[in-house]
């Protein structure tokens, strides 16, 4: 198993009417492996990202995860599950309750056998609680946020508030984490300390990722592969290097 | 160790449990200093503490308003009586039925009424009320419609060889208190328990905690129908302490007084909720010695505390207790 790439995609296409958004793609994520996906406003990447997460059906192609068919899935089946995990543009973590305790949420479905079990105050419950806040304190330090863990998190800065739903996303020890422009928004200190994150979590837990990014030096610095689109295909793929230098991808998106 | 660890106050406990066996000696020694009519008051603050601590475990947990706490209470209070005059069964039996009866119909009720928005779910929990207080009325083969159903025996325990009835208004009164508060610590326990902070991560923001993985629709349910069990308790009690029941067991009036107790204490807190239920209950007693100017005065009761108190009183509460943290 170790060899089958941890996401497999192939000829994925969703159109909107007479607009093919996603024209036949075919990607894959390896084990381990931290690829890019760039291009131009418009070209395809957030509704590429829609169709594999299960948020739109696509019209055709094949979506697997670590081997199994999850073409078709719902976002919540997919999330329910817990393997793959996805961020959104727009960041949103539960405002009122303080750092440690968006973390527990967040992994505490994939703890807890059933809905039933959570209502449980035995010794059982206790545990698996006290492990999550566990892990939950490890994630905290990875991110640095481990002095301002017990402010509430609406109180936090936008990129703070980043490095929480970050760090609520490795809670369920997931394989593959889709990051849908990680660094829009947020200061060049804090970029630094996302990028660091990013590969603490892909070093220390072996997540792989696929990230959707514009800061061309966040991903040439961070990603071993990219891929490039451009009006829903795909217009090149290749490390880094070769991305920054391919004239076709110059043209259509990096200019110059 | 960071500042902020070194500073979480050790003396909080250290309080509250000296505060919490004194309020228990308090509660336990009431009828000793404390008229029958008071006692009456409390009776009547602690059968609506157990609805209220279901809508509080639905709104001020999981962030659900419903007005359908009346028709539970009456749904409990029915099965309680119907059971308790046509078969004689004991106490127990009545009021657990009474219970599991109200927490059954809340499932047909929850599917539908759940799938629905804010406040479309607002008024269609009102609606049951309603419905519920036609059929009591229509049903008269069952319910004897307008005529109620009187004689409910007294809370009857039969374990065995030994049986005894709980009369009298002190009898009434232990009764009330052990079942409050066992109610009060199955509340807490709720809450406290993993799925309690799923319940607050709805509330905060649905769509977060679905994608965390929390199946929020089967939680609001499952919460609604724990609520509905808990007001269908309060209506067994209920129905037992006036041994009568009639349609006007189901009314709006009820259902807003239980919200009314839960906002007014302080939704999300347990505290709160006692609190809540103990000051406007009473006050309404309180206040029959103006009957004319009785819903006035209490209309402008509530008006001060929307505009004083806008979280209710759990907030005075915290800081009451901060207060005497310092002075220690």
């Amino acid at each position: 198993m170790t060899g089958l790439p941890i996401l497999d995609i192939s000829g994925l296409s969703k159109s909107y009417g007479a607009v093919r958004a996603v024209d036949g793609i075919n990607l894959h994520v390896d084990r381990g492996e931290i690829c890019g996906l760039i291009g131009p406003n418009g070209s395809g990447k957030s509704t590429f990202f829609d169709c594999v997460t299960g948020l739109a059906k696509p019209n055709a192609g094949a979506v697997k995860l670590d081997g199994q068919d999850i073409t078709g899935w719902s976002l919540s089946d997919i999330a329910r599950e817990g393997r793959m995990l996805r961020s959104f543009q727009k960041t949103v973590v539960f405002s009122a309750l303080d750092v440690e305790e968006n973390l527990v949420i967040a992994g505490q479905m994939f703890t807890f056998p059933g809905i039933l079990s959570t209502f449980g105050v035995g010794s059982a419950a206790r545990n698996r609680v006290a492990a999550l806040r566990e892990r939950a304190r490890e994630l905290i330090k990875i991110v640095g946020l481990w002095d301002v863990r017990s402010q509430a998190a609406g109180k936090l800065s936008g990129g703070q508030q980043k490095l929480i739903q970050f760090a609520s996303m490795l809670m369920p020890e997931p394989k593959l984490i889709l990051l849908d422009e990680p660094m829009a928004g947020i200061n060049p200190k804090l970029i630094e300390r996302v990028v660091e994150s990013i590969r603490l979590a892909n070093m220390s837990f072996g997540v792989s990722f696929l990230i959707i990014e514009h800061n061309i030096d966040v991903v040439t610095s961070l990603c071993t592969r990219v891929v490039v689109l451009d009006q829903g295909r795909k217009l090149a793929e290749g490390t880094p290097d070769d991305i920054v230098q391919n004239q076709a991808v110059r043209e259509a998106y990096l200019g110059g | 160790m960071t500042p902020a660890e070194l500073s979480i106050p050790a003396t909080g406990r250290d309080l509250r449990l000296p505060f919490g066996v004194a309020l228990a000696a308090l509660a336990c020694a009431a009828p000793l200093f404390l008229g029958n009519y008071p006692l009456h008051a409390i009776i009547i603050a602690l059968i609506f503490l157990l609805p209220a601590h279901g809508l509080n475990l639905l709104l001020g947990y999981t962030g659900l308003l419903s007005l359908a706490q009346a028709a539970f209470f009456g749904i409990g209070a029915y099965t309680s009586a119907l059971l308790a005059v046509h078969f004689g069964t004991p106490f127990y039996v009545n009021f657990l039925a009474a219970g599991v009866v109200a927490g059954a119909i809340a499932l047909p009720l929850g599917i539908p009424a759940l799938r629905l928005r804010a406040t479309s779910f607002v008024m269609c929990t009102l609606g049951f009320v309603i419905i519920g207080q036609a059929i009591a009325k229509n049903w008269i083969s069952l319910t004897r419609g307008d005529m109620g159903l009187a004689g409910i025996p007294k809370p009857y325990f039969a374990l065995g060889p030994v049986s005894f009835t709980v009369s009298g208004t002190v009898g009434f009164y232990y009764l009330v208190l052990v079942i409050a508060a066992i109610a009060t610590l199955a509340a807490y326990l709720i809450v406290r328990s993993p799925a309690g902070r799923n319940m607050i991560a709805i509330r905060e923001n649905e769509t977060l905690a679905e994608s965390v993985g929390i199946p929020t629709w089967n939680y609001k349910l499952l919460v609604f129908m724990i609520s509905a069990a808990f007001a269908g308790l309060g209506g067994s009690v209920y129905a037992h302490y006036l041994t009568v029941v009639s349609p006007l067991t189901f009314q709006m009036y009820y259902s807003t007084t239980m919200l009314i107790i839960v906002l007014g204490g302080g939704a999300g807190t347990i505290s709160g909720v006692i609190f809540g239920s103990l000051l406007f209950v009473g006050l309404t007693e309180a206040l029959r010695v103006a009957p004319e100017l009785r819903m006035i005065a209490y209309g402008f009761c509530l008006l001060g505390l929307v505009f004083w108190f806008p979280s209710g009183f759990a907030p005075i509460i915290g800081r009451f207790w901060s207060f005497l943290e310092r002075r220690k």
